[in-house]
């Protein structure tokens, strides 16, 4: 049993160190390094032999001194003798095996004699295994937009596949493109527009929602159930065949090209899924709550602001998340509506920009970037709005 | 200073008639007690007073003014829920003025009423805490406290102790006791608890299917109910009901029960099905009572101060509630002036 569980620790912590250090080393040869091959069988074995002599060792050495051995082991055997590696390889190898050591330190004899052990180790490393193919799958993507656009034209067409970041030209080289698309392609206007918009569309939204579903989570009215479950409706139809209608009727009200336009397609398409988000939130709140509220002599308007919203905060600010990162990428209505420069939003200004041959591919990516970026931002800001549990303590225990 | 009377009240959801003609008066600060089996109305009967349900057919006046329809802020009277109903966003001090606030009262006015509620419950050390921080029993205080500085003519409790576990209860139970000896206030207090009932009230209201089964104080709902319901509600274990068929009643005055003939005075039966209730309590191992029968014993509980038999008798299921110093013996014994007769329909029949 214990040596089984042994055998699998090792196998599947090395397997993970293997992807760590394959990742590293297409990573490395971004930046120029040549490598002919991943050294798999090497990487492996290595592996198999620290967590092997981590689960025999247990405890019993001190952590750093495991971590220098270990680490000198590997980077002598792998990055000097075999492959001879410059030293900022070797020291992300060695950050590399830090974090490895850090993870598989808990593992020691005793652990690994338990029945249950091998789940543990399977499903530990599955997680990691998911977090670090998923976070680079994500960012590569990301990683390309941002080098491309740090680029000198020159750079872009003599080594189209060089992805390496090249820091020795100055700040003011580095961040060329993102001046000139500033400066010359008038991006703080776009970013303006774009942030009127998806602002725009959050604040509406969240103004029609709000009451909304709290009719529909509370009140009793005729026909309540039908509106409720027809609210989604609206999603049965594909937005392309919504724009042709509403192109013809946009070019009579004379709505195109203008941001009132767009507010009210965007807010239209964001609405529903606000007010079904918010009504299955509001039904949660404890209805005691605002019996309370009545009895302290609370209007409907007074419970909304004083009780709801505030006990709300988490799904009212979800929702605000998605109108807005909806509305700050939504392309096909600001594709169809807008044809003069003057009212783009920033996806429709890229839009623009890549139907013109003559703009370099670097100003494209500094665009995607600032596209990406605010989105990103708010997103990490917002997230601690999202943690739900705030109505802990009103009812019951 | 304050009572209220019901008269005529119907209330229905849909089909289902839940409060059928009630009819009350409550005398001036009494602490009424409505009990009763879960579904009985009487959580309804209390959102009926605070404004939260609409009163179908009748009228509802505090202090002979109709509130049928007045705003349930208009009413004066603050409710104590089941599940505390703490605003969960704001601390204690918050809770317990939000309503002042929302009267736009002045802060220092505010403050005198907050502070002299959490003294009365011993919770001024919690102010500053959000409800998450308070235990159970201390949350229920809050909840109070916010119904007292609302200085309300009628407090309203709706079964405020039961989510709290049995010590707490009890401890809970001497402090809601308290409270009405020190603020004398009409209070209405909505539960299905009998001991609760039994300790706190000064009259009961027994509701069974929107109906009221009895008024009364503790001890003449104990000792004279009205009925089998009434009489079976109150007492643990509660009261035997013995069927006594038609051949049992040998004349208006004799009645023949567990083997015994009991001859009774100042009623006269007649010769129909009748029941008679003895409560556990009055059954004895003793010479000294005047009837006695040999049942065969199931099950003995020893409760330590007390034990409760489980007994069987001519098939009637019986038990006794006898003190744990008692030796069993094979036989029980019980005096005339304990037992309840009721008619067929359950009714109380009394001389």
């Amino acid at each position: 049993m214990k040596t089984k569980n042994i055998i699998i620790f090792s196998i599947i912590s090395s397997l993970f160190l293997v992807s760590l250090i394959s990742i590293w080393k297409i990573l490395a040869t971004l930046q120029g390094i040549k490598l002919d091959n991943l050294n798999f069988q090497v990487i492996f074995l290595l592996g198999f032999f620290i967590s092997s002599a981590q689960a025999i060792i247990g405890n019993k050495l001190n952590f750093i001194f495991k971590l220098i051995i270990f680490s000198i082991i590997f980077i002598f055997i792998d990055g000097y003798l075999i492959q001879h590696m410059p030293i900022w390889y070797n020291i992300g190898v060695f950050l590399i095996l830090y974090f490895f050591i850090n993870k598989i330190k808990k593992f020691n004899k005793k652990i690994l004699e338990e029945e249950y052990s091998t789940q543990i180790i399977i499903f530990d490393f599955l997680t990691l295994f998911g977090i670090v193919l998923f976070s680079f799958v994500i960012l590569f993507p990301f990683y390309m937009m941002v080098v491309t656009s740090f680029k000198t034209q020159i750079a872009l067409l003599v080594n189209p596949l060089d992805f390496s970041i090249n820091f020795a030209q100055g700040f003011k080289d580095l961040f060329k493109s993102y001046f000139v698309i500033f400066k010359s392609y008038k991006f703080g206007k776009y970013i303006l527009t774009s942030t009127i918009v998806s602002l725009g569309t959050v604040f509406i939204t969240l103004i029609f929602a709000i009451p909304a579903a709290y009719a529909i989570a509370r009140l009793n009215f005729f026909g309540k159930t039908f509106l409720s479950t027809s609210i989604l409706i609206i999603y049965m139809f594909p937005a392309i065949v919504l724009v042709i209608p509403l192109y013809t009727v946009f070019s009579q009200l004379g709505l195109r090209n203008s941001i009132e336009g767009l507010l009210i397609v965007y807010t239209a398409t964001t609405l529903p899924v606000a007010i079904y988000m918010l009504q299955g939130y509001f039904k949660s709140i404890p209805k005691e709550l605002e019996e309370a509220a009545i009895l302290d002599k609370l209007s409907w308007f007074g419970i909304i602001t004083k009780i709801i919203i505030p006990l709300s905060i988490p799904a009212i600010s979800s929702v605000a998340l998605y109108v807005f990162m909806i509305a700050w990428n939504e392309f096909l209505f600001s594709l169809m509506f807008l044809d003069n420069p003057n009212s783009f939003t920033l996806s429709r200004a890229i839009q623009y920009l890549s139907g013109d041959a003559e703009t370099p591919r670097q100003y494209l990516m500094a665009g995607s970037v600032i596209v990406t970026l605010p989105v990103l931002f708010i997103f990490v800001y917002f997230e601690k709005y999202l943690v739900s549990g705030l109505t802990a303590g009103s009812v019951k225990g | 200073m304050s009572n209220i009377k019901f008269s005529n009240v119907h209330k229905s959801f849909g089909q289902n008639k839940i409060i059928n003609n009630f009819n009350l008066e409550g005398k001036e600060d009494e602490f009424l007690v409505l009990v009763g089996p879960s579904g009985c109305g009487k959580s309804t009967l209390l959102r009926m007073i605070a404004g939260l349900e609409k009163i179908d057919q009748g009228e509802i006046q505090i202090n002979n003014k109709i509130i049928n329809e007045l705003h349930p802020s208009k009413r004066e009277t603050a409710m104590v829920f089941q599940s505390y109903a703490l605003y969960p966003h704001m601390n204690v001090y918050e809770n317990m003025s939000f309503g002042l606030e929302i009267e736009k009262q002045s802060k220092e006015e505010i403050q005198k009423k907050v502070l002299r509620a959490s003294k009365i419950l011993k919770i001024e050390k919690l102010l500053e805490r959000r409800p998450k921080q308070l235990s159970g029993g201390q949350r229920q205080r809050v909840a109070i406290g916010r119904a007292i500085t609302r200085n309300p003519k009628i407090f309203l409790f709706d079964e405020p102790l039961s989510n709290l576990d049995a010590a707490l209860r009890a401890e809970m139970r001497v402090e809601i006791s308290k409270l009405h000896q020190q603020i004398k206030t009409n209070m209405i207090y909505v539960t299905h608890d009998q001991v609760e009932a039994m300790t706190l009230a000064d009259r009961i209201v027994i509701l069974n299917q929107g109906n009221i089964e009895q008024v009364g104080t503790p001890e003449e709902i104990y000792s004279d109910p009205a009925n089998i319901f009434v009489a079976q509600f109150i007492g643990t274990p509660k009261m035997n009901i013995i069927e006594i068929a038609e051949e049992h009643i040998k004349s208006e005055k004799i009645i023949q029960v567990l083997g015994n003939e009991l001859n009774i005075e100042d009623i006269k039966l007649k010769k129909r099905k009748h029941f008679i209730g003895i409560r556990p309590e009055h059954f004895k191992i003793s010479n000294e009572t005047k009837f006695k029968f040999t049942p065969e014993i199931d099950i003995i509980e020893n409760l330590g101060n007390e034990k409760i038999v489980y007994m069987k008798k001519d098939n009637h299921q019986l038990s006794a509630k006898i003190p744990s110093g008692t030796k069993i013996e094979n036989f029980f014994g019980f005096d005339l002036k304990s037992i309840f007769i009721f008619d067929e329909n359950g009714k109380r029949v009394k001389g």
